[in-house]
C-alpha cells in the first residue's frame, strides 16, 4: 500500500497555473503586462491599467520589506502547525505578497524589517517562506 | 430617480437566536418571514419579491412554497455574504421604487453555528475567488480572522490603536447585550480583564474581538410608503441604501490597494448614504457598526465620517460609543454580544431605535445608520422617521 500522503496542489486555474509551475522550479513570478509594463499581484487574466491580454512574467528576487503580518493561533489548520505566523511583504519589484515567516521574531519591529524567501517542500507542495535578514 | 424615502421598512421578524436551532434553516426562514409580515400587518399572499443575500441556502421559490407567498415579480441575491445584508434592503428599495414589486421581504436564516462555522478555515473551487483564496491558503492564511487580523494589525500600525483601544468596542457591546433578553450573553458583561486576557485567536484579534457563531433568521418587509398597511407607528423610512466596492476590494484579502485596513469600501458606501439623504454624519444618533470583528468597526467609524482617520481610537474611549456617549453603536450588543445574523439583527435593531422601542432605547432618534461586512464589498442603509 502507498503510504505516502497524498499531494494537496492548491486549487488554480489557467490565470494561476504560472505561479505553481514557478515555485516547481524554484522561481517565484509575477505577471507583467507585456504592452504597458505594469506588475501586477495577485494573477489576473487582464491588465487593469491598459486592458491588455498580453503576459510576460517577471522572476522576483524574493527580498522585500514586511508591511504587516498575523500570527494564527485558532482554529487548528490542515498542513501547519500552530502558532503559525505569516506576514505581508512589499517585494521590491513593487508588488506585495503573502508569505509564512519561519520566525517572526521580536514584533515590535516586524513591520518594515528586511526579509527574503526560502524554498518549502511539504507534502510535496512546492512552497516559499520569507525569513528576517540579519 | 431617487430613492431616498419612497420606500419604508414595515415590519420585522426574528426567530430566537441560538447554538442549535434544532430546526431546519427553511423553517428558521419561514418562521421569520412570517413574523415579519404579521409585525407589518400584511399578510404572504401579497408577497411579490424576495432579497437575502448569498451563502443563505434558503431558495426564493422554496420560501414562497414554504409560507404561500404571492406571484413573485422580484427576487435577487446580493454577493460576498456578511457584507450584503443592507444590500438585500436596497435591492428591495429599488424594486419597490421602480415599481417592479410592492411588498418584498428580505431575510436571511442559517444554521452557520451548528451546520457550518463561518470561523473555520475555508476549501474552495477553481471559481474566480477560489483560485484567489487558494493562493493565499497556500501559506496558510484560512480564516476571516487571520486576513481580517493582516489589516488590523496595519491599521495598529499607522494609527497607534492599542489593545485598549479595541477592548472598548468590546466592552460596549457586552454591556449592552447584557441587558437585551435576546442577546447570548445577556446578563454577562465583560471586564478589560476578561478582555486582555482572552485567548488571541489570529494576532491582534482575541477571542473577544470575535463576532459569535449562531443560529437564526430574521426577516424585513419593505414596501412603498403609501402600502394601506404602512403606519406612523410601526413603518421606518429608508432614507437611503447603498452598495460599495472599492478597487482593489477582495473578501478580507484587501492587501493589495493602498490602504488595506477595512475602511475604503465602507467611505464608498457611506459617501452616497450621505448623498441619497442629504444628511451627514452629525445627523445620526445611533450606528448600527457592522462588528464581524470589535476592531474593524475604528475604520468604519472613520470611513462613515464620525471621526477623522486615524481618531477612533479616541473617539471609543470614555464609553463615547455606549448609551450615555455622543454616538451609541450596537446598542442591540451586537453581533459580539447579541447574535451573528450577518448584519441582519443589526437593521432591525435600527428599526426599533427609530420606533423607540429599544431595550437600550437612545433619546430623541431621528437618523439611525447602518453598515455591513467591511473588509469585503459592502452596504449600508439610512433609516428614519416616516
Amino acid at each position: 500500500m502507498n503510504a505516502i500522503a497524498k499531494p494537496r496542489p492548491p486549487i488554480s486555474n489557467r490565470d494561476f497555473d504560472f505561479f505553481y509551475r514557478g515555485l516547481s522550479e524554484r522561481r517565484l513570478l509575477v505577471q507583467k503586462c507585456w504592452e504597458c509594463g505594469r506588475l501586477r499581484n495577485p494573477p489576473s487574466p487582464m491588465c487593469a491599467a491598459c486592458c491588455s491580454l498580453a503576459i510576460e512574467y517577471v522572476e522576483c528576487k524574493g527580498e522585500g520589506t514586511v508591511y504587516s503580518y498575523t500570527v494564527h493561533h485558532h482554529p487548528a489548520l490542515p498542513g501547519f502547525s500552530t502558532p503559525h505566523s505569516i506576514v505581508l511583504v512589499e517585494l521590491d519589484e513593487g508588488v506585495r505578497m503573502i508569505g509564512a515567516i519561519a520566525e517572526l521574531g521580536d514584533p515590535a519591529s516586524v513591520i518594515g524589517a528586511r526579509v527574503s524567501i526560502e524554498w518549502t517542500r511539504s507534502d510535496d507542495v512546492d512552497s516559499f517562506r520569507f525569513v528576517r535578514n540579519v | 430617480m431617487r430613492i431616498s424615502n419612497v420606500a419604508v421598512i414595515a415590519g420585522v421578524g426574528a426567530t430566537d437566536f441560538s447554538k442549535n436551532s434544532g430546526r431546519s434553516e427553511l423553517r428558521l426562514a419561514a418562521e421569520a418571514v412570517t413574523a415579519a409580515l404579521r409585525d407589518a400587518g400584511i399578510s404572504p399572499a401579497e408577497v411579490d419579491g424576495f432579497c437575502t443575500f448569498v451563502m443563505d441556502n434558503n431558495a426564493e421559490n422554496e420560501l414562497q412554497r414554504a409560507v404561500g407567498a404571492g406571484p413573485l415579480t422580484f427576487f435577487s441575491r446580493i454577493h460576498y455574504g456578511g457584507g450584503g445584508g443592507c444590500g438585500a434592503v436596497q435591492q428591495a428599495v429599488l424594486a419597490v421604487a421602480a415599481g417592479i414589486a410592492n411588498v418584498v421581504v428580505c431575510y436571511r436564516a442559517m444554521n452557520e453555528r451548528s451546520e457550518y462555522r463561518f470561523g473555520g478555515p475555508t476549501a474552495g473551487a477553481p471559481t474566480s475567488e477560489g483560485v484567489v483564496a487558494a493562493y493565499h491558503a497556500l501559506h496558510g492564511l484560512q480564516t476571516a480572522g487571520a486576513k481580517m487580523a493582516i489589516s488590523m494589525r496595519r491599521y495598529m500600525h499607522e494609527t497607534g490603536a492599542r489593545p485598549e483601544d479595541f477592548a472598548n468596542v468590546s466592552l460596549a457591546a457586552r454591556r449592552h447585550a447584557a441587558v437585551n433578553p435576546a442577546a447570548f450573553f445577556y446578563k454577562k458583561p465583560i471586564t478589560l480583564d476578561d478582555y486582555m486576557n482572552s485567548k488571541m485567536i489570529a494576532d491582534p484579534l482575541r477571542l473577544l474581538d470575535c463576532c459569535q457563531e449562531s443560529d437564526g433568521g430574521v426577516a424585513i418587509v419593505v414596501t412603498r410608503r403609501d402600502h394601506p398597511a404602512v403606519s406612523q407607528r410601526q413603518a421606518v423610512s429608508i432614507l437611503a441604501a447603498a452598495q460599495g466596492m472599492a478597487p482593489g476590494t477582495f473578501s478580507l484579502m484587501n492587501y493589495y490597494r493602498d490602504d488595506i485596513s477595512p475602511r475604503d469600501e465602507v467611505a464608498l458606501m457611506a459617501r452616497q448614504l450621505y448623498e441619497q439623504s442629504g444628511l451627514s454624519a452629525r445627523d445620526m444618533q445611533v450606528g448600527i457598526i457592522y462588528d464581524h470583528f470589535g476592531p474593524a468597526v475604528l475604520p468604519s467609524l472613520e470611513a462613515c465620517g464620525f471621526c477623522e482617520p486615524g481618531e477612533a481610537k479616541d473617539f471609543v474611549k470614555h464609553r463615547n460609543v455606549e448609551i450615555g456617549g455622543t454616538l451609541p453603536i450596537n446598542t442591540h450588543g451586537g453581533q459580539l454580544g447579541e447574535a451573528y445574523i450577518h448584519g441582519m439583527n443589526g437593521i432591525v435593531e435600527a428599526v426599533r431605535q427609530v420606533r423607540g422601542e429599544s431595550v437600550n432605547q437612545v433619546a430623541n432618534v431621528h437618523n439611525v445608520l447602518v453598515t455591513s461586512g467591511s473588509g469585503v464589498p459592502t452596504s449600508g442603509l439610512i433609516l428614519g422617521k416616516l
